[in-house]
This record gives C-alpha cells, structure tokens and sequence, in this order.
C-alpha cells in the first residue's frame, strides 16, 4: 500500500539526479517519521500526524530544488541586470533596423502601403517575441549551469567606466527633432516609391500614372534615395554629437547634392513624368513660368536658409562649448 | 508592513548565524536532526525545521560537519557531528560573538553616561 510518505518522497525525489536520490530518500524519510511520531506523541491520530507533517514540509518540488541549491528563479540577480541590459540593446538597435529593412523591402518591391505596414508590423512583432525568447532561454541555460570549482562564472565585473554620463539637456531637445527628421525623411523616401503607384488626382479619381519620370528609376530617384539615407544618417550624428563645424559642412554638401540635380531635372523638363503633366492639364494657361519661378525660389531659399541655419547653429554650439571649456 | 512583521523580520536576521554556532557547538556529541531540533528549542534558541534541515546539510556540503548513518534502529537516522574545521569555526564565531556583545555593552553604558 502506498501511503502519503510515499508519494511524497517520490514527488520530491524524482527531480534529483539519479546518484543523489537514495541519499535524499532515507533523509526526507527520517524527517517525516520523527516529525510524525512527535505529532502522535504530543496527541494526533497518525493519519492526522502524517499529513500535517507532510503539509509543513511544503511543495515537494521546492524542497528538492532546495536540497540541490537548484534556483527556483528564471534568472537570478547574478544575470538580471545583464540580461535587462542586453535585451534594451537589441530592442532598441535590431528591432528597427529589422522593421524598417522589411518595410523598404515592401515599398521597393512594389507593394501596396497599408500591405506593406501591415507586414512590417507582423514582422517587427515576431522579431520582438524571438529576440526576447531566445535572449532569456540563453540566460536561463546560464543561470543553470554551474561554474567549475575556483570559477567566477561569467559573471561581468561593474566597473566605473559603466557609469551612464549624465544626460545632457541640449541632447534630449535634440530628440525630438531627430524624431521629426527620422519621420520627415521615412515619409519622403516612402513618397519617392509611393508615387510610380500614382498620386495624381483627376476630378478626385486617382490617375495611375507615375508622377515623376519612370526613366529616372535607372539613375536619379536611387540617387535621391540614397541620399534619403545619407540625411538619416546626418540626423543621427547630429543627435549623437550636436552642432558642429563638421556637421554644418556636411549640411551644406547635402543640400547642394539634391537642391542642384532635383531643380536642374525640374528645370530640364525631366523630373515630371509626362503622363502626369497631361493629367495635370499643364502647363495652367499662361501661369506656367509664374509657378516654375516660384518653386526654384522656395527651393534655392528652402535649401540657403537650412545651410545658414547649420552655421549658426554650429557657431553657438561652438561658442557655448568654448565657455563651458573654460568656466 | 506592521511593526510586529518588521520585529519579526530582524529577530530572524539576528538569529540567524546564532543558530549555526549553536549546532556547531551542540555536535561536538552526535545527533540527528530532530533531536537536534528538539534539543535547541529546548534550550531556548528557537529554529524551525525548515531552516534546521537545510542547515545541516549545507554545513555538511562545506565540510563543517561530518555524518554518519546509524541502521541500529527501525527508522535509519543520519547522525551529524561537528568536524575539526567546524570547530575552527565554532571558536572564531565565538570570539566574535563575544566582542559583538561588549561592545554592545559598551555603547548601552555609553548611553547610559
């Protein structure tokens, strides 16, 4: 007959490497039978001694993880904090990175918008579920695996260097402008690939027609894009280091590179398809040369200011860097 | 939390390294656990069995205390006694222990002044 002892040292024992199971048996029997026999001494029936004996044990898997210091924790504080640190890491750098490579993929390979931010989504969702399962399966492994004797395990060392500066307040303005840009950019390059789908509107049908040059697919509009990425990459240093000299040459060569070829193609007749300037009804009887002066002069003025705008900028920044030097 | 909980709370801390000089001392003569259980709360030096057990057995792991099964009787009992290391520890702990309490002593008659 099997009685509650039994069971209950079977439940505990079962989790136990094989070679430590005979030795933990006779203990936890030993245990159980003199808490049992004192119970029935101080007054209990023995079925009654039995289970109250066996309640004040506890969870068997508990006292066995106990017996052979197994952590009754996914991962302890020796691992957390590096654990916590990696998984803000790669959620902050690979979960865009991913999202936008398959969202570009979508666009580039002609899909539709929503289609594409749908996949995007999806995707951004299953990178962020692998990443945290695959990260915490790794440190759960870790956290169960002993370190051979005299070994520090693998365990980081904190040092000083770890310190996080303090955050500068300038740095966490220039957040949201490196939001601004990062979107304003994401919509612009999105805009380059949306419009070959047909942006035109003809008495509120949408024309599908490209509105810029299909031809210009061999050369420019990659160009343009890539350029695209150049500015992202402007406004993440930008955000990284702040206005400086160097920065405010690199504004300078940018707008040149796209204000230049984007108004010589504009002015050549070779940036709008002609599909879409006929859907237009172009050019809008004889105030054609009006509105093509207009557009070269906010672009020439668009492009001037956002170059004497970095200057100045830089030039504070660099006056307010040389106070601080020597305050 | 109460203050009977927070009371609670640090008698547990304080007793807690009491209790293993205790069993080092009281296994100088070998034992099993629960007439070693017996035994302290007996003598007023209160430890529940779910902190004795694991106790001993850690103990053992760091060569504290040695053991030895005793089959004479129907139930096999594990018998624990201190070993030379564990009287190592056993006199440092004292000593410690010992200049922990005059030097209490001394801040409660410094107060007292």
């Amino acid at each position: 007959m099997t009685t509650l002892t039994d069971r209950y040292v079977w439940a505990a024992a079962r989790t136990l490497p094989e070679t430590q199971r005979a030795d933990f048996d006779r203990e936890l029997r030993e245990r159980i039978g003199d808490a049992t026999d004192a119970l029935v001494e101080a007054g209990s029936s023995p079925v009654d001694a039995e289970r109250s004996a066996l309640t004040e044990l506890g969870d068997p898997a508990a006292l066995a993880a106990q017996y052979v210091d197994r952590p009754l924790q996914l991962i302890g504080p020796r691992y957390y904090l590096m654990w916590w640190r990696l998984l803000k890491v790669l959620y902050s750098i690979v979960l865009p990175i991913g999202a936008a490579g398959v969202l570009l993929g979508q666009l580039l390979s002609g899909a539709d918008i929503g289609e594409a931010i749908g996949s995007t989504v999806t995707t951004a969702i299953s990178i962020a579920v692998n990443l945290g399962f695959w990260t915490t399966l790794v440190f759960a492994v870790l956290e169960r695996t002993t370190a051979g004797a005299g070994q520090p395990g693998i365990a980081a060392v904190w040092t000083l260097d770890m310190l996080p500066a303090l955050p500068e307040p300038a740095k966490t303005s220039r957040l949201g402008e490196l939001i601004g840009s990062l979107v304003f950019l994401g919509i612009f390059a999105a805009a380059i690939v949306w419009q070959q789908f047909g942006v035109v509107f003809h008495d509120g049908v949408r024309e599908p027609i490209p509105l810029l040059e299909p031809a210009l697919w061999s050369f420019w509009l990659p160009y343009f894009l890539a350029l695209i990425a150049l500015e992202i990459l402007f406004a993440i240093a930008l955000y990284a280091w702040g206005w400086n000299w160097w920065l405010a040459l690199a504004n300078l060569v940018l707008n040149v590179a796209f204000t230049v070829p984007a108004l010589w193609l504009f002015l050549t007749g070779q940036l709008i398809s002609d599909e879409a300037l006929a859907a237009m009804q172009w050019p809008w009887g004889s105030s054609g040369p009006v509105i093509v002066a207009i557009i070269v002069v906010v672009v020439i003025g668009a492009a001037t200011w956002d170059v004497i705008d970095g200057g100045i900028k830089a030039w504070r920044a660099t006056r307010a860097r040389r106070a601080a030097s020597i305050a | 939390m109460s203050t009977e909980e927070t009371t609670a709370g640090h008698l547990q801390e304080l007793r807690r390294g009491t209790v293993v000089l205790a069993c080092l001392v009281r296994l100088r003569t070998p034992d099993y656990g629960y007439a070693l259980l017996e035994s302290l709360n007996g003598l007023g030096i209160l430890v529940d069995a779910n902190t004795l057990y694991p106790l001993l057995r850690r103990l053992e792991k760091q060569g504290l205390l040695t053991s030895e099964w005793n089959t004479d009787e129907a139930r096999p009992r594990k018998f624990y006694r201190t070993s030379p290391t564990g009287e190592h520890l056993a006199d440092a702990l004292t000593t410690d222990w010992r200049r922990i309490d005059d030097a209490l002593a001394g801040l409660t008659t410094g107060d007292e002044s």
